[in-house]
C-alpha cells in the first residue's frame, strides 16, 4: 500500500494521496480554483517536505485546471485576451517568486512568510466574499433584484493603455490585469498555488468581469502559469516529485470533473458563500498555528539549509 | 541463517592473528536498495571474539552512522503575538542517522573521554563545526531530542544476543526515511572501559531501478523532467475531460 517517492525520498500511502487529489480536485472543479491553497498545507501536514509539497502541488493544479478549463471552454466562457495579458505579468512574478523561495528558505523564515501570506490573503478575500454573497442571498430571499452593477472603481478607468476585452465586454487599462498576474505568479511560486482564490475575486470585484467568464478565464491562466512554474521549480530547486504528482493528478482530474457537475447545480453567490467558508476555515487553522504556543520552540532542519 | 553466521565466525576465528583479545565482524548485506515499495528493512550485524578472556568487564557496542549532514536548529520566540524563528545554531558533520546497540547502557560502557573519542552514544557525538552566536547547548539538546523523536538517532542497550561464549549478533532496523549514501557499521570490543578492538564495515543505501532513473532525470535533465511532469498533468486532465464529456 506504500509507494516510495524518488525526489521526496520517503514512502507514502498511495491511496491517501489519490484521495487527497480527489477531494481537493472536487473543490477546484466546483469553484474554478486550483485548490493549491488546500493541497500544499495538507501535503505538509502528511509529512511531505514543504519544498516538495509546494513544487509538486502545482502539477495537481495544472491537471485539475486543464479539465476544468476545457469544460469551461466548451461553454465558450473563456476570455483568452485577458488570460494572455495576465500571463505576461505572471511569468515575471513567477521568476521573482522562485528566487525569493530559495532566499527565504536559507533565512529559515519560509514557513512564517508562507503562513502569514496565507492568513492575510485568505482572511481578507474570504471576508469580502462572505459579506458579498450573504448580501446577495438576502436580497434574493427578500424578493428584490440584486443590485448587479456595483460601484465602478474610478481610478481603474483613469489608467492608460486601455484595451478591449471582447469576451468580458470590458474596455480597461492593461495595468490592473498585468499587476494582478504578476502578484499571483510570485505568490504561486512561494505558496504552491495557482492563485485562483485570488484571481477569481479580483476579476469579479476589481476588474468587474462578468461572472460567467471569470471561472474559465482564471482556469486557463492558471494552467499556463502553473505549467511554467513547475518547469522553473524543477530546474532551479529540483523539488518536483513526479510519482507524487502522478498520484495527486489521477485523483485530481476525476475529482475536478465531479466538481464541475456539482458546481453547475448551484448559483454563483451560493458557490461564493461555500468557497468563502472553505477559505476562512483554512485561514483560521493557519492563524491558530501562528499564535498558538508551539509544543517545542526548537525546530530542526537536516541537510544544506 | 544461524548456521551461516556460525560458519563465517568460525572461519574468521581460524584465520585470525595470534595475539590478544580481538574482534571480527560482518553484516548480513552491504547494500540496501531502495525500490518503490521500500519502507525500511533490518540488517544483521554479527561478530566473534577471538582468544576471549573473562566475560566479566567485557562489553560490545555496535554503531551505525549515516552520511554526515548539517543540522540547523532554530528557536521560535513570540514577537507581537506571533511565533517567529529568531536564534539558530548550526552543527556540521553530524551523522544523519545514528544507531547504537550495546550490551550495557551507554554510561556503563566506558568513561565519557572514551565515548567521546569514538563517538559512542548520541550524547557523545561531536560536531565538526558549531555555528552559533550564543550558548549552543540548549540547541544541541533540542537537536538530539528531535532526532530521537524522528527515529533517526536511537540507542538500544541490551540488544546484543550472544549465541555462544564468543559469538554474538544484533538486528538493526533501518527506517524507511533515511538519507542515501555510505553508512558505517562499527563494532567495538571494550574491556574495563577501554576500546581493545574495533572494526568498521561500509554499508551503502541507494535507490535502484525506476526510482534511481527518475531521481537522476530530475537532477541531470531537470528541464525535460519538468516538461514531462507538465505534459503528464495536461494529458491526464484532457483525458478525464474527454471521458467525462459523454453524459454518464
Amino acid at each position: 500500500m506504500e509507494i516510495y517517492l524518488p525526489v521526496a525520498e520517503m514512502s507514502v500511502y498511495w491511496l491517501v494521496m489519490i484521495g487527497l487529489g480527489l477531494g481537493v480536485g472536487f473543490l477546484s472543479g466546483m469553484f474554478g480554483v486550483g485548490g493549491g491553497f488546500l493541497m500544499t498545507p495538507l501535503l505538509v501536514f502528511s509529512g511531505i517536505p514543504s519544498t516538495v509539497a509546494v513544487a509538486t502541488t502545482l502539477s495537481h493544479v495544472t491537471a485539475s485546471s486543464v479539465s476544468g478549463a476545457l469544460a469551461q471552454w466548451r461553454k465558450n466562457a473563456v476570455d483568452f485576451t485577458m488570460a494572455g495579458v495576465m500571463l505576461g505579468g505572471g511569468v515575471v512574478g513567477t521568476v521573482l517568486g522562485v528566487w525569493l523561495f530559495a532566499h527565504l528558505r536559507r533565512q529559515g523564515q519560509m514557513d512564517l512568510i508562507v503562513s502569514l501570506t496565507y492568513v492575510i490573503m485568505l482572511g481578507s478575500i474570504g471576508t469580502i466574499m462572505l459579506r458579498e454573497s450573504l448580501t446577495t442571498l438576502t436580497a434574493y430571499r427578500s424578493g428584490q433584484a440584486p443590485s448587479s452593477r456595483p460601484v465602478n472603481h474610478v481610478w481603474i478607468h483613469r489608467l492608460p493603455w486601455k484595451m478591449r476585452f471582447r469576451q468580458s465586454r470590458l474596455y480597461i487599462s492593461v495595468i490592473p490585469p498585468v499587476v494582478l498576474g504578476f502578484f499571483v505568479g510570485a505568490l504561486g511560486a512561494i505558496m504552491g498555488i495557482g492563485g485562483g482564490f485570488i484571481i477569481v475575486p479580483a476579476m469579479i470585484y476589481l476588474l468587474r468581469m462578468p461572472t460567467n467568464v471569470v471561472m474559465g478565464t482564471s482556469l486557463v491562466q492558471i494552467v499556463a502559469l502553473t505549467a511554467i512554474t513547475t518547469v522553473l521549480q524543477a530546474t532551479s530547486n529540483y523539488s518536483v516529485d513526479i510519482v507524487l504528482a502522478l498520484l495527486l493528478v489521477i485523483g485530481g482530474v476525476v475529482g475536478a470533473q465531479m466538481g464541475v457537475r456539482a458546481g453547475a447545480k448551484l448559483r454563483g453567490e451560493q458557490l461564493r458563500l461555500l468557497l468563502a467558508i472553505v477559505v476562512l476555515t483554512v485561514c483560521l487553522g493557519l492563524l491558530w498555528g501562528l499564535i498558538a504556543p508551539p509544543g517545542d520552540v526548537y525546530s530542526l532542519t537536516l541537510g544544506v539549509a | 541463517m544461524k548456521r551461516l553466521v556460525l560458519t563465517a565466525a568460525l572461519m574468521m576465528v581460524l584465520t585470525g592473528a595470534a595475539r590478544g583479545e580481538d574482534l571480527v565482524s560482518g553484516i548480513s548485506q552491504d547494500i540496501i536498495e531502495i525500490t518503490s515499495n521500500y519502507t525500511g528493512t533490518d540488517i544483521v550485524v554479527f561478530g566473534a571474539i577471538e582468544r576471549p578472556r573473562a566475560a566479566q568487564g567485557r562489553a560490545i557496542a555496535v554503531v551505525v552512522r549515516g552520511p554526515s549532514t548539517l543540522l540547523t536548529v532554530r528557536r521560535r520566540d513570540r514577537v507581537a503575538g506571533v511565533w517567529v524563528n529568531r536564534d539558530s545554531a548550526k552543527f556540521d558533520g553530524m551523522p544523519s542517522y545514528y544507531y547504537l546497540a550495546s550490551t550495557e547502557p551507554v554510561d556503563r560502557l566506558a568513561p565519557p573521554r572514551v565515548l567521546t573519542r569514538h563517538g559512542i552514544g548520541a550524547e557523545y557525538l561531536q560536531p565538526a563545526a558549531v555555528g552559533s552566536h550564543h550558548d549552543a547547548r540548549p540547541f544541541r539538546e533540542a537537536a538530539l531530542r528531535h532526532l530521537k523523536q524522528d527515529g533517526l538517532y536511537k540507542e538500544a542497550p541490551g540488544t546484543i544476543d550472544f549465541l555462544s561464549e564468543t559469538l554474538f549478533r544484533t538486528r538493526i532496523p533501518v527506517p524507511g526515511e533515511v538519507a542515501r549514501g555510505q553508512y558505517n557499521v562499527e563494532v567495538y570490543l571494550l574491556r574495563d572501559g577501554e576500546v581493545v578492538s574495533a572494526q568498521s564495515t561500509p554499508l551503502f543505501i541507494d535507490q535502484t531501478g525506476i526510482e534511481r532513473r527518475l531521481f537522476n532525470l530530475a537532477h541531470n535533465a531537470p528541464l525535460a523532467y519538468g516538461l514531462i511532469c507538465v505534459f503528464m498533468a495536461m494529458l491526464l486532465g484532457w483525458i478525464s475531460s474527454v471521458l467525462f464529456r459523454r453524459p454518464a
